[in-house]
């Protein structure tokens, strides 16, 4: 059959850089398919889109060699109006793309403009809405739309248009597990009963190797890899090189099959396949499950060692909230009763889904909202009578998006400014400020905006730590980033945590969470649900319920096998925990 | 989060209205402003103002751009009774002509302000823009790129106070009381601001291209906005305005 898109030898260059994004991609993708990509930053990921949907070339400019072949059609000889019409798309920027303030307005406009004639507009424009399911919001203000809405709102007015083809771009990037779960269903649903091909490209890779029927990996604007998610994500060694992350359950299959242990050549990619892997090699050596005596009540044993347990005497609380109230003035969703402690030299991760409250959190904390019952205590500082711009010299700030962060014309500039506005020397401010770019293996003298995506979250970064402060508040610290980016971040953040800082964390990744986090406070609904050491919080699968988080891989995967009769899985975390507790069983019987 | 020109559901006459007729009542009222020279005409037309916005349910609104327009008007007033210098002198050098036109120019300011307000918080932008590209033969491109950069306003003003609260939270004393000092502070956000306005002005670009923009002509537009009575009602009433005003 004709492959819908099909790419030969595609190279492209933007027409203001002087390395090429695209190098001699040649992919060709068959009707009905679902594809993910996936890529280190920078490596090409958000061209490839361009390329696709025809906003590359005609929209980007720049040196265009190969062919780029849509429904037959090369790309170079259309108008871009003329492949909207096979090949719908959805960028990046939820916001940015809507043309309408309703709806209603949003679908509708797509459907005017192509000419669908009157008499069907209202039967598209219902069933659009119905099929991703929000039939509901028809009459909505696109502003006051979460993040999961405005993205289906989007795939829906894509859809409404019947392309063949759909791109997304980063659909699920701003949102929280559960909403970006119902993205990727509604996608699915999607292309089941419409037929629509999908190509996706993404950075959760525990999504993509769940929905996609096929991987594709670019590094430094190559094709790398390209297969089922099974074997792709079976080069686990190889895609952490490129800078790519496997799905957890992909590392514990990977890892045992380096120890010879697992025969199946292709690695588990979701729990389920996992637990069935595990249990076919237990049983394999002999080792038996004790049956299921008592059931309910499981040990919390923790085998894997780790930071968790406060030490014998509790260090100095950096952070204390205690029965803190927030309203705001306009209405919307405020919190209430908040009660938190943040010891020195602590990692204290915050869950919830997408207006839980954690965002008012870190505000009430670093004093931009203050409290309207109840004390908030930051660094000893009363956040009600003590100016933000004095908090700030002992409670530093990362927010997610960090252009909002920078403003200066270097990095270096843009390091010390902090310490600058602190009082303290200019010459003193540089020297610091350096010595943290050299750590960070940052450019000095470049301009913060020139700068990647992932970089400029560095430049960011720098800038809190070189004001050593004693607590640190992080929103979202690896939204947008790539794996190695990610590491890179985390690991400064553990850094600062073992020099004594206190570090309240936001986060959606719950396995960043679960591999960072001493304690994790649970919020939904603006209220605090639980605050406790990460594996028991994890392993209370009610609590995750409750608040709507699905409980990390591998922690779940451990209580599964637990529940299963394989005590000695109980309260693991980590990857390395398992694969050393099959060993174990197996070598040790 | 809330915005002056936000658009509020309801199903009053003014809601009904074809939005080139809400339009025009508006720009009447504008003018009637501009012509009338007594206290009365000025005052009743701010009050006609106010009362068609308390029925239409947005007095809310009205009131709280009203809070911010006043001391802007008491500064005209002030300003106005201290440079005109012809009639006859009161005290401290302010004479009864000065302060006559002073207060006519805080009454047109506010006069002018409220109706154009008044009138976005009962029209969807999308319906204002096809009315105007059916009804006034508009071109669908300025139509566009006007609900563009009216839909743009409350989302750069976001982007604007996040990047102040980042700021804020770096120790940059946006707190301070002396503004003179909070807008220098301020002059250097201007950089990240542009940054992510001409970001997002090209990703919209874009979509709306992909979406057919270029392909849309004056009978595209699925809804339909004829001119009823009810619409010839209003402009006959923002007409007979423009004449008191002129006459009285």
């Amino acid at each position: 059959m004709e492959p819908i898109i099909s790419i030969e030898h595609v190279t492209f260059r933007y027409a203001d850089a002087t390395d090429p994004a695209l190098v001699d991609i040649d992919l060709s993708i068959s009707e009905g398919s679902v594809v993910g990509v996936v890529a280190a930053a920078g490596a090409g990921k958000s061209t490839l889109a361009a390329l696709l949907s025809g906003a590359a070339p005609h929209h980007y400019a720049g040196e265009f060699f190969g062919a780029v072949r849509i429904a037959g059609a090369d790309t170079c000889d259309v108008s871009l109006t003329d492949i909207s019409r096979t090949v719908a798309s959805v960028s990046q920027d939820i916001d940015a793309q809507m043309v309408a303030s309703v709806v209603e307005d949003e679908i509708l406009f797509g459907l005017e403009n192509f000419g669908v004639p009157h008499d069907e507009i209202e039967g598209r424009l219902v069933s659009a809405l119905e099929n991703v399911g929000i039939a509901d919001l028809r009459d909505r203000e696109i502003a006051t739309l979460s993040g999961g809405q405005k993205q289906k709102v989007a795939i829906a007015a894509a859809l409404a248009l019947r392309p063949r083809v759909l791109v997304l771009d980063e659909p699920t990037a701003a949102l929280d597990p559960v909403s970006s779960r119902s993205v990727f269903e509604t996608l699915r649903r999607v292309n089941r009963d419409h037929g629509v091909t999908v190509i996706v490209i993404e950075q959760a890779v525990a999504l993509l190797s769940a929905y996609c029927d096929r991987v594709v990996v670019l590094d430094h604007g190559r094709v790398a890899l390209d297969g089922g998610p099974r074997e792709v994500f079976a080069q686990g060694t190889r895609l952490r090189r490129i800078g790519v992350d496997s799905p957890r359950c992909a590392r514990i299959s990977n890892s045992l099959a380096a120890e010879g242990i697992l025969e199946d050549p292709l690695p588990a990619l979701d729990v389920a396949s996992a637990l069935a892997q595990i249990d076919r090699i237990l049983r394999a050596h002999g080792v038996e499950p004790e049956p299921r005596a008592t059931g309910a009540a499981r040990p919390r044993v923790r085998t894997a060692a780790g930071a968790g347990e406060p030490g014998p005497a509790p260090r100095p609380a950096v952070l204390e909230l205690s029965g803190v109230d927030f309203r705001y003035p306009a209405g919307g969703a405020g919190v209430s009763d908040l009660a938190l402690t943040v010891r020195a030299g602590e990692i204290m991760g915050v869950v919830g889904q997408n207006g839980a409250g954690k965002t008012t959190l870190t505000k009430l904390v670093n004093g931009l909202l203050k409290p309207s019952r109840g004390s908030v205590v930051a660094a000893g500082m009363d956040t009600v009578s003590v100016p933000v711009s004095k908090l700030a010299t002992r409670v530093a700030t990362l927010f997610q998006n960090p252009d909002r962060q920078l403003c200066q014309n270097t990095v270096l500039d843009e390091v010390a400014f902090g310490l600058m506005l602190h009082g303290t020397p200019r010459d003193e401010a540089l020297e610091r400020a350096r010595a943290v770019i050299d750590r960070f293996g940052l450019p000095a003298a470049e301009a913060p905006f020139s700068l990647s995506r992932g970089q400029r979250q560095l430049v960011a970064l720098a800038s809190t730590v070189v004001l050593d402060p004693a607590l640190v508040i992080l929103d979202e610290p690896t939204s947008g980033l790539d794996y190695r980016e990610c590491m890179t971040v985390m690991g400064t953040v553990r850094e600062m945590a073992e020099r004594g800082c206190g570090v309240l964390m936001v986060c959606h990744d719950m396995e960043v969470v679960s591999d960072f986090a001493d304690r994790i406070a649970v919020m939904a609904d603006g209220r605090m649900l639980a605050c406790g050491p990460s594996h028991e919080i994890f392993s209370d699968a009610d609590l995750m319920a409750r608040a709507s988080i699905a409980p990390p891989n591998v922690i779940d995967l451990a209580a599964r096998l637990a529940a299963e009769g394989y005590t000695a899985f109980a309260g693991i975390e980590e990857v390395s925990g398992i694969v050393d507790t099959v060993k174990e069983l197996i070598f040790h019987d | 989060m809330t915005n002056v020109i936000d658009y509020l559901p309801g199903e009053t006459v003014l809601h009904r209205l074809n939005p080139v007729a809400k339009l025009a009542l508006a720009a009447c009222i504008i003018l009637a402003t501009f012509l009338a020279q007594s206290f009365p005409a000025l005052v009743g037309l701010l009050a006609l103002t106010l009362c068609m916005g308390a029925y239409a349910g947005s007095l809310e609104r009205l009131l709280a751009l009203l809070k911010v327009l006043v001391p802007l008007g008491v500064l005209m007033l002030v300003l106005q009774t201290l440079f005109v210098r012809t009639g006859t002198p009161l005290a401290l050098g302010i004479t009864d002509e000065g302060l006559a036109s002073g207060a006519r120019t805080a009454l047109r300011l506010l006069g002018v302000a409220l109706p154009l307000i008044l009138m976005l918080t009962v029209t969807k932008l999308n319906d204002l823009a096809n009315a105007c590209v059916e009804v006034l033969h508009v071109p669908y491109r300025y139509a566009f790129t006007f609900t563009t950069a009216l839909r743009f306003v409350p989302v750069f003003s976001q982007e604007m106070n996040a990047i102040m609260e980042a700021q804020t939270a770096r120790g940059v004393e946006y707190d301070t009381r002396n503004p003179i000092k909070k807008l220098r502070l301020m002059l250097p956000l201007c950089v990240p601001l542009l940054i992510s306005s001409v970001g997002k002005t090209d990703a919209c670009a874009l979509a709306a291209e992909q979406r057919g923009f270029y392909l849309r002509t004056r009978a595209s537009s699925y809804k339909r906005y004829p001119l009823r009575a009810l619409d010839a009602g209003a402009l006959a009433l923002g007409v007979a305005l423009v004449a008191a005003a002129a006459l009285l």
